[in-house]
């Protein structure tokens, strides 16, 4: 029999010639290797380092890391712009460690994102350090951290491993067990700074000025060093994350491999309504030649749904041998342990194919795959290059395949490749002005240290806001101070990674005897995902939810086996409570202010496997949620010679054309922004766009659509006026119920609303 | 000297830019708040020292006073007995040694923004006995507080009930915040009297709240106290209406809770001390396991032993158990036996298990029984199911473990089967 195996490029020319798939692939570019540029290691660079690196086999530095060093001995903060694979981890590791060996008291903080990198970069940098061969501890700490080394860290890690969320809750308000690391403290590391950004990255930079405040009691004065995936902000980010000036590096001195890319658009079934093949089942295929190929593959899917369909298709593939695992999910719903097993097989390479939601995205080391699947765009450009950057980690030549899906942004990136290749990427913004956030840290702070009557917090003045806490009666004004008077732990009230506060427990209760919790979910998530009925997909098991107590945030599921799933939906009611800026235009006004949002989940569908058909619906029994937040709206007259109902068709339409369109402009998620139009808005009774942050609070988004909100009806008018279709598709206007004359009409609109601000 | 060398030389001159020590800062002594007035007409005691105010609350009592079934001089004799048995122990306190009963009432139960408001010590002079308590005038004047305890002065033994993990810790916090303008406090002995409650009434006490203990052994019943939950919310009324009227009756709760230390420390050393007497089985049980536990071994057998001859065989499981143990230890095979043998039908379900494990052991390798030991054996794996495990994983264990011991207890069954014929 012949074998299958092949190497990618032996694949990529098979498929050029393959019928099935050379018609769908729409662009193939390659980039070439790019050498490396090298510099000397500098004078003082301690002999014990010079041996590890030795050891390591390195004789030289990348430009990037020298330039890093030599920041750091200047005592300036700095920020690294490091693709994957560029050694980004020597940009801090050198300077740490060689201030370590010339004043052994030093104490360094390196906040990694997740607990899963923070382990990852502990054995790497242990190993570092045995070819030292000096005495240098460090450790991480975090949620599994055992009780037993916990004071032993404290008291002497030099260099101390964490994340984020332990840091605001288990180190910062416990910081007088820390006394030694915070009277020691030169440098604090932050990895990975591009995923700070939105409602976490705005948690986090009220975490880091708390952390700063300690640090002044405590008489230290840590130099930050940041490295960051391609953003266009990256300075501007490690800034207001820090409250600090910083140095930037940009260019990398390290060598890239061959990296080809295939742009694949799946193929058009239906012409008239411009409905294409699912992009999962062409991943699907896609991935079944790769498997038989030999080649080790990561796909990326958007959801953790696509993640256990695409688990449920592929484990097919091996279905006949038993206990085969090389085909394995990964997404942020796993337990720890199951992660951790999935990271190893990776990296020892028992697992031949991994599918993952963009948990995996981060420098998680699990060695070197040979190919990346993206199915669909992740969002933004500096999420896409993380992902392909999974692929031929150690310079050698790596497959990216790109597979559209039929929404508006991935049939653009599709046909316009140059523009995930050569564009500029997008911004990261924080917004730590957001009030509810300040407020909830400030409380954090107040109850870390007192604040006297000439404090500022950050950059902030806050002696006001003081003075409402204690009316809250929180704190109590002495006649120096404010202090904080409750016995409540406010880090406890808040949690970094979203704004919704409660999780929803998943509990498994297939067997009465041996009930488990299998995962959580976030509220608002639960209210689409995890309502009665539904079917929730844990590691490519299918289970019904069977009952879902909101109020105690638990929900029951079963196992099952059917051939559908589910998809539910949310009715939104919008009220404007406060306008901060207006711009008024000819017969019309766009606005920027305070909204009020009451979310309320409808009804869900029940969608068969494979031909993807609607095969049932039902109601879901969810009390509305209600949130307050920033948008943007653009409110207008009625044009003449339209109805209301005609209007309603044309502005959903516009509407979700747009809100594809918004993380081309900023860097978020699609689901971060919302876009919902209302015929008659409740304030004014007049035709209105509201364009909002999906948070409470709000985290600087729709602010800056304010900004660029004629930039992005231009661009969406061009990419729905450029579609093929003829009466609207899912990759412009969105789906047609009926054929008709919507996409002419959504095309008026949004001419009117473009003439409008011209 | 050569260039170079002189060079060299030079370079010490040169010297690194070191960072500049800050300054102390300068330490701001804070204003009285504005209810000193009113809280000294509640009853307490302003004292002013270099860093700020206090409050403070004295009272004297005779040694014959009595507090629930005790009088505090009892103390004398229950310390007499350990300096006679001039052994280690835990508990034991030599003459030497200044005792304090200490106990703290605070704004929360962790993290830097739990302040100790209140300081409560109780000690020996030669009157009596003397009741300290030091309270927080504000925040702001907590350095004041903690330097009046004369904690980083004096060596002392520190009595408490949950001392050693919470309000001790919790001190060290406050020390901490101050520590820019405070001596550093002193290490000091601690003796947990939480700890050895566990150890007497475990399975015996259905809690182990102060409160339980008193009413349960200590004859002491609060009337009109307040529940410790409520103290901050007090403390906090007090801060900000300045009426401490209420708060008095957390300074009462810190009182009884002091008294009670002592007579808990009295009654616990009669128990160690005395022969079996009103207590249960349960509790003398746990008196002898203690004692084998800190490897005073013969002490931990006799009381095991005068446990099953003086109670019911319903209520002597646990203490046939623990003997076993020992008899094992010190070679008695057939007593311990016996003894596994007869813990049996009073022990739970869990503990039979590894009493059968304990059997099958000492009859394969000590008796050279296999028939019996197989016996046992195929009993504790039968046992199996019905233990309920936290994690798959223990369950697994369990069950690789007992169906090795089976096949090998077959291997050597049928080995000595054939090797009589």
């Amino acid at each position: 029999m012949l074998s299958k195996k092949r190497t990618i490029s032996q694949l990529v020319d098979e498929w050029q010639y393959d019928e099935e798939m050379k018609q769908n692939i729409v662009a193939m570019h390659t980039i070439d290797e790019k050498q490396a540029q090298y510099a000397d290691f500098p004078s003082n660079l301690h002999p014990s380092i010079i041996k590890a690196l030795h050891g390591r086999g390195i004789e030289q530095l990348y430009i990037h890391q020298r330039q890093a060093f030599d920041y750091a001995q200047q005592q300036k903060h700095f920020t690294a712009i490091t693709p994957t694979a560029s050694g980004k981890s020597y940009c801090y590791h050198l300077p740490v460690l060689q201030q370590i060996l010339e004043d052994r008291s030093s104490r360094a903080i390196y906040l990694f994102p997740t607990k899963a990198l923070a382990q990852d970069q502990k054995s790497d940098l242990n190993e570092l350090i045995e070819l030292m061969d000096e005495d240098i501890l460090s450790y991480t700490y975090d949620g599994d951290t055992a009780p037993g080394i916990r004071q032993k860290i404290r008291k002497a890690g030099h260099i101390v491993m964490t994340n984020p969320d332990m840091l605001h809750s288990g180190i910062l308000p416990h910081h007088t067990k820390w006394v030694s690391l915070f009277e020691n403290l030169k440098y604090i590391v932050i990895d990975e700074l591009h995923t700070y950004k939105g409602v976490f990255g705005s948690h986090v930079a009220h975490v880091i000025r708390r952390l700063q405040r300690i640090c002044e009691f405590y008489g230290s004065n840590p130099i930050f060093i940041c490295t960051s995936a391609t953003i266009k902000n990256p300075k501007e980010l490690a800034e207001s994350l820090t409250n600090s000036k910083h140095e930037l590096i940009e260019q990398s001195g390290a060598p890239v491999g061959k990296k080809t890319f295939i742009f694949y658009n799946p193929p058009i079934v239906h012409p008239t309504f411009g409905v294409r093949r699912s992009a999962v089942l062409e991943v699907r295929d896609i991935s079944k030649r790769l498997f038989e190929a030999g080649i080790q593959t990561i796909i990326f899917a958007k959801s953790r749904v696509r993640v256990e369909m695409l688990v449920t298709y592929l484990k097919s593939l091996t279905a006949k041998k038993i206990m085969d695992e090389s085909i394995q999910g990964y997404r942020g719903g796993y337990l720890p342990s199951e992660r951790r097993e999935i990271e190893k097989g990776l990296r020892t390479g028992s697992i031949q194919m991994v599918v993952s939601t963009n948990a995996l995205e981060l420098g998680v080391d699990i060695g070197q795959l040979q190919a990346c699947i993206m199915t669909g765009y992740p969002g933004n450009i500096a999420s896409a290059w993380q992902q392909a950057g999974r692929a031929g980690r150690r310079q050698d030549e790596a497959l990216i395949v790109y597979v559209a899906q039929s929404t508006a942004l991935d049939q653009y990136v599709v046909q316009n490749p140059s523009y995930l290749l050569g564009s500029s990427p997008e911004e990261a913004r924080i917004n730590p002005e957001n009030l509810l956030i300040l407020m909830e840290h400030l409380k954090c702070a107040a109850f870390e240290l007192p604040f006297s009557m000439e404090d500022t917090y950050g950059e902030y003045e806050v002696q006001e806001l003081l003075a409402y806490l204690e009316e809250e009666g929180v704190l109590v004004r002495t006649s120096t101070k404010w202090h904080w008077m409750s016995d409540r732990f406010p880090a406890h009230e808040i949690s970094l990674r979203s704004a919704a506060q409660e999780n929803v427990v998943i509990i498994d209760i297939s067997t009465p005897a041996n009930t488990k919790v299998i995962g959580e979910m976030d509220t608002y998530s639960a209210m689409t995902l995890l309502h009665e009925e539904a079917i929730y997909l844990h590691q490519g098991t299918q289970f019904q939810v069977e009952k879902l107590d909101w109020e105690e945030k638990k929900a029951f599921v079963r196992e099952v086996d059917v051939d559908y799933f589910t998809d539910a939906n949310l009715a939104v009611e919008l009220k404007v409570l406060s306008e901060d800026k207006s711009a008024p235009f000819k017969n019309s006004t766009v606005s920027y202010g305070d909204v009020s949002i009451l979310a309320i989940p409808t009804i869900f569908k029940k969608i068969r496997f494979n031909t993807h058909d609607n095969i049932g619906s039902g109601p879901i029994s969810i009390p509305p949620m209600e949130m307050h937040t920033n948008a943007t709206w653009m409110s207008f007259e009625l044009p003449n010679n339209w109805t209301e109902e005609q209007l309603t068709d044309a502005l959903t339409g516009a509407a979700y054309a747009m809100g594809s369109f918004i993380p081309l402009f900023i860097h978020c998620d699609r689901s971060d922004v919302s876009v919902v139009p209302q015929v008659k808005a409740v304030h004014n009774e007049k035709p209105t766009l509201f364009i909002y942050d999906s948070y409470p609070g709000g985290i600087g988004l729709s602010e800056r659509v304010y900004d660029v909100l004629l930039s992005l009806l231009e661009r969406t008018a061009q990419h729905v006026e450029n579609c093929p279709c003829q009466q609207g598709c899912p990759s412009c206007i969105g789906a047609q119920d009926s054929l008709g004359e919507n996409k002419k009409q959504v095309m008026k609109v949004l001419n009117i609303l473009i003439n409008e601000m011209m | 000297m050569s260039y170079e060398n002189k060079l060299l030389q030079m370079k010490k001159l040169l010297g690194k830019k070191t960072e500049q020590k800050k300054e102390k800062p300068k330490f701001i002594k804070p204003e009285p708040p504005f209810y000193s007035e009113q809280w000294q007409q509640a009853g307490l005691e302003l004292v002013e020292n270099e860093f700020g105010m206090l409050f403070k609350r004295e009272v004297h009592y005779p040694f014959d006073y009595k507090h629930g079934d005790y009088k505090l001089g009892e103390l004398f004799p229950s310390l007499m007995r350990w300096e006679l048995l001039a052994e280690d122990h835990p508990f034991a306190i030599s003459g030497d040694e200044t005792i304090v009963f200490f106990d703290t009432e605070t704004t929360g139960l962790k993290g830097a923004g739990t302040h100790i408001f209140l300081l409560g010590f109780l000690e020996a002079d030669d009157e009596g006995f003397t009741l300290t308590q030091y309270v927080l005038a504000d925040p702001s004047n907590e350095a004041a507080l903690l330097f009046e305890s004369k904690l980083w002065q004096r060596n002392v033994t520190i009595v408490s009930y949950n001392g050693k993990s919470f309000d001790w810790p919790q001190l060290q916090v406050r020390w901490t915040l101050n520590q820019q303008f405070l001596p550093p406090l002193k290490s000091q002995r601690q003796i947990d009297l939480l700890h050895s409650t566990k150890r007497l009434w475990k399975d015996d006490l259905s809690r182990m709240k102060l409160t339980q203990v008193e009413q349960d052994k200590l004859g002491f019943n609060r009337i009109g106290d307040i529940p410790g939950h409520l103290a901050p919310i007090i403390y906090f009324d007090a801060v900000k209406s300045g009426n401490a009227e209420t708060l008095m009756k957390v300074l009462l709760h810190n009182e009884w809770d002091l008294l009670s230390l002592i007579t808990l420390y009295i009654h616990s050393t009669n128990l160690l001390f005395d022969d079996i007497s009103t207590e249960s089985a349960t509790t003398y049980t746990n008196i002898g396991k203690w004692f084998g536990d800190l490897k005073k071994r013969q002490t931990s057998t006799e009381i095991l032993q005068a446990v099953t001859t003086h109670f019911e065989a319903k209520d002597t499981g646990y203490a046939h158990y623990y003997l076993a143990y020992e008899l094992k230890r010190i070679g008695e095979t057939d007593l311990a036996i016996q003894s596994f043998q007869t813990a049996l039908p009073a022990i739970p379900v869990r503990k039979q298990l590894q009493a059968y494990e304990q059997l099958a052991m000492l009859y394969e390798h000590k008796v050279k029984d296999y028939e019996q030991a197989y016996i046992y054996t195929k009993i504790g794996n039968n046992l199996l199911p019905e233990i309920p495990f936290q994690k798959e994983s223990h369950l697994q264990n369990q069950r690789k473990n007992w169906q090795k011991r089976l096949s090998r207890l077959e291997i050597k069954r049928n080995k000595n089967f054939f090797d009589k014929k």
